[in-house]
């Protein structure tokens, strides 16, 4: 980690006079506090706060800045995610602002009962006099300062490079930060504000690029890829093409110097454990095993079965005494005799007699199909072939009754007919299938296999398609994609048609429905609605023979029923590849934002041209200086860290101003703390006093004062 | 809290010495979710830069314009330069190998990768 946070409580405050300032750079990435005349600041942590509760006791803390991940673990830090008092390099939630001041206060050992130094605290240019006002009285209201003064964190670093001696008194400053990035031109040692330029690009933007691309290219590692993480492969790889087109074209071509500008990063991974072809023994006692399983199966069921045919026999052979009994007995005792077995006509007797035999033979195991066929044989049709007129009605209605059956059980052959024809043709191909196999196995199996990965490939996909795929990574993808995802793939269908539909009307008018064929689009919507699910069951099915036929012949099949959404093969095992995380073009794609804010949608100029703009923008008096400007720009900020930023940016510039300029670009002793370096040498300095006002100023001149306070920064 | 936590001095302390009001005696009823919070877009309205003369710098006029070079059209998958672009998605890619993986992509990562360059379908 380039940047380590300092936050050691500091124990010499009441060393410092009451007039001595403490000098604070309220920067959009780190918070830095220290003395002034000093060469470091002696607090730096990360400008954020969270509110996570605590596990156990279940009270809610406030943590400042970034702290060790391993003392975070008592913290329930679900609910409360770092939160930032910015928003775009502006000071907005002043809640949180107070949080930040206290700690870093606390860190600098203030103690006594209220802070009694004269702050110089940075802002960004052209702050908006609210975020101003209420700053200003947040430090006299809350914490008792006596007397306040603003600065740009860009000045206060040019100014400090100045003295060193690496720019001129007139030059460029181009400050790259975290949110966004300023070109500001100095004459005569004051920054000129009219002709300020501000991109809203920033170190965020570039580290947010970078998470989006690594995460939609490695959907897997997702919960690698946090937004510290990414800022650390940021700093660590990424660099500036002095021209992206041609460096891009190394990579699409597969050159070698591409190659060797791929970083690659492995991520902790385990071999998972070969399965070993079971041994002989254990094939041989696994099959042991089923086969007894199998023979106390079929002892069941026969045992079951022989028990059934004793009833049967046994039921049979009651009904068969009843009737002879039957026959025997007279005829007016028949009721009586009936009443007492439970039976009320012959008929009845006689037709459970027939059903007992019947479900008897069935158990024995005899063809019942000759039974049925004699069965409806012998129903009775005689009454269908007679013409209607001639029948009483009883007899009508017998009629139908006999047609119905009749037609029934004809279907009823006709469908068996038709299950015998497919079982014999099914039978015929599995005997060429088995020719096929038998002749040439090898390419069988190839066939089958590659059947085999094209289904499942389609199964995925379509699972794929319709679960809801959209991981949403830490922080929100901006809010465009956000609805879509809550959508299952039925309702996204049906969206995407009506908005295609609106789109596709243009010039202003809304001409959807005037003619027919557009109600066409709400059949479309339906028919999708159902499809979805009734297709892929063919699909399954035929995976499921297919695989089952592989795992019949194949000794070395392992059907992977459920793999990852992302692996392209079924048939292999993750390897040390799938662990690693290739960083080639987005090494430098990301950082190219900068200067091409186009890339990511931003629609304003980038670095380079930024420079031009400003120059453009110098108001009349100062034209004379322009040629002078560019021989001193100044880079500085956070951002500008990136190896190969000064040649671009020296490029760029020379590609815009008249052939000849001299052009000189340099970076700033130290980029980061300059700006805290020069705004506490400038609090050290004498006249810093003039420059301040107090509380008193403040609620007497009022707001329209407070927006024209400036800075002076040359004394 | 635990011990390592206290000595980590991790927690930043309710009570401060040095402050006049306390953050428990601002917000009596716990952390005030500060609806009345305003974003930059509304401080800027509130600035009403209009009412001042427009030469005099504020937090608009310093804005840069947009570009003037060309934009550049790169690949949205892969980085390369991307002379084409896919109508059915939106997507630019660079070859055709790229455009079978374009229309390999379920929605979503379409929608992501538009979303990159602000050029997403955003449905409210």
């Amino acid at each position: 980690m380039p940047f380590i946070s300092k936050i050691q409580r500091q124990t010499d405050y009441s060393r410092f006079p009451s007039s001595h300032p403490i000098v604070i750079d309220n920067g959009g990435s780190y918070f830095r506090i220290g003395w002034a005349g000093e060469a470091n600041p002696r607090v730096i942590f990360r400008n954020i706060v969270q509110r996570p509760r605590h596990k156990i006791t279940g009270e809610t803390v406030t943590i400042v800045g970034d702290h060790d991940l391993a003392l975070l673990k008592y913290f329930d830090c679900t609910r409360s995610g770092p939160r930032s008092a910015f928003d775009s390099n502006v000071v907005y939630q002043f809640e949180i602002m107070e949080y930040i001041l206290d700690f870093g206060f606390n860190r600098l050992g203030a103690d006594g009962s209220q802070i009694d130094h004269p702050v110089l605290i940075t802002e960004c240019a052209c702050n908006p006099v609210q975020s101003r006002s209420k700053m200003a009285e947040l430090l006299f209201e809350s914490y008792g300062v006596p007397s306040v003064a603003f600065g740009v964190d860009a000045a206060f670093s040019y100014k400090y490079n100045q003295q060193r001696g690496l720019c001129d008194k007139d030059g460029l400053a181009v400050c790259s930060g975290f949110s966004t990035s300023h070109v500001i031109p100095f004459v005569n040692g004051e920054p000129v504000y009219e002709a300020c330029c501000r991109t809203n690009v920033g170190g965020y933007h570039v580290t947010d690029y970078l998470k989006q691309l690594l995460s939609l290219k490695y959907p897997n590692h997702i919960s690698r890829l946090t937004w510290e993480k990414v800022e650390d492969l940021k700093m660590e790889h990424c660099y500036i093409a002095p021209d992206y087109a041609s460096e891009v074209r190394l990579f699409q071509k597969g050159a070698k110097e591409a190659k060797e500008k791929t970083r690659c990063w492995q991520l902790p991974w385990t071999p998972s454990p070969a399965l070993e072809p079971p041994s002989e023994e254990e094939i041989a006692r696994k099959a042991a095993l089923k086969e007894k399983q199998g023979q106390r199966l079929r002892e069941m069921a026969e045992a079951k079965r022989s028990s059934k045919i004793n009833e049967l026999e046994n039921e049979s052979k009651n009904l068969e005494f009843l009737l002879l009994q039957l026959r025997h007995v007279p005829e007016n005792e028949v009721p009586s005799f009936l009443s007492k077995t439970g039976y009320v006509s012959k008929q009845e007797i006689e037709s459970a007699f027939t059903k007992t035999t019947q479900s008897l033979r069935k158990y024995k195991g005899e063809l019942e199909n000759e039974e049925k066929a004699d069965l409806s044989a012998a129903e009775k049709y005689t009454l269908i072939n007679i013409p209607d007129n001639m029948l009483t009605p009883e007899q009508v209605k017998e009629k139908k009754r006999q047609l119905f059956l009749k037609t029934t059980s004809e279907g009823r052959q006709r469908a068996k007919q038709k299950r015998f024809e497919e079982d014999l043709e099914r039978e015929r191909q599995n005997k060429q299938d088995e020719e096929k196999r038998l002749e040439n196995p090898e390419l069988y199996l190839g066939q089958l296999r590659a059947k085999h990965r094209e289904l499942s490939e389609k199964v995925e996909q379509r699972k794929r398609l319709k679960t809801n795929g959209g991981h949403s990574n830490g922080n929100n993808v901006s809010g465009g994609v956000g609805r879509g995802e809550r959508l299952n793939a039925a309702q996204r269908e049906r969206m995407r048609l009506l908005t295609t539909a609106a789109f596709d009307r243009g010039k202003g008018e809304d001409t959807f429905g005037y003619k027919d064929e557009d109600w066409q689009l709400y059949k479309l919507m339906s028919k999708d609605n159902e499809d979805d699910d009734e297709g892929p069951d063919e699909d399954e099915a035929e995976l499921a023979r297919i695989s089952s036929r592989l795992r019949d012949i194949d000794p070395t099949f392992v059907f992977r029923s459920e793999a990852g959404p992302s692996e392209t093969s079924h048939l292999r095992p993750l390897t040390k590849e799938d662990f690693q995380i290739v960083l080639s073009v987005e090494r430098f794609r990301c950082p190219e934002i900068i200067f091409n804010p186009n890339l990511i949608g931003i629609d304003q100029a980038g670095l380079d041209e930024m420079a031009g703009v400003s120059i453009r923008r110098l108001p009349a008096v100062c034209q004379s200086l322009d040629e002078r400007m560019t021989n001193s720009i100044l880079m500085m900020g956070g951002n500008c860290l990136f190896p190969g930023m000064a040649e671009r940016l020296e490029a760029g510039i020379r590609m815009i101003r008249p052939c000849g300029t001299l052009i000189r670009v340099m970076g700033a002793s130290d980029p980061i703390l300059d700006a805290w370096r020069g705004a506490a040498a400038y609090a050290a300095a004498m006249q810093f006093p003039q420059q301040t006002f107090s509380k008193v100023d403040y609620y007497e001149k009022g707001e329209d004062w407070l927006r024209q306070y400036q800075l002076r920064y040359t004394y | 809290m635990e011990r390592e936590v206290i000595e980590a001095d991790l927690v930043l302390p309710t009570h401060l010495g040095f402050k006049k009001i306390q953050m428990y005696e601002k917000y009596p009823k716990g952390q005030a979710r500060g609806r009345h919070r305003k974003h930059l877009k509304q401080i800027i309205q509130a600035e009403n830069y209009q009412n001042y003369p427009p030469d005099v710098p504020n937090y608009i006029n310093i804005e840069s314009p947009p570009s003037m070079h060309p934009c550049k059209k790169i690949c949205d998958i892969t980085g390369f330069a991307a002379p084409y672009y896919d109508p059915r998605t939106n997507l630019r890619y660079a070859n055709a190998e790229v455009f079978k993986a374009i229309r390999s992509l379920p929605n979503d990562y379409v929608q992501r990768y538009l979303a990159l360059r602000n050029a997403a379908v955003v449905l409210r």
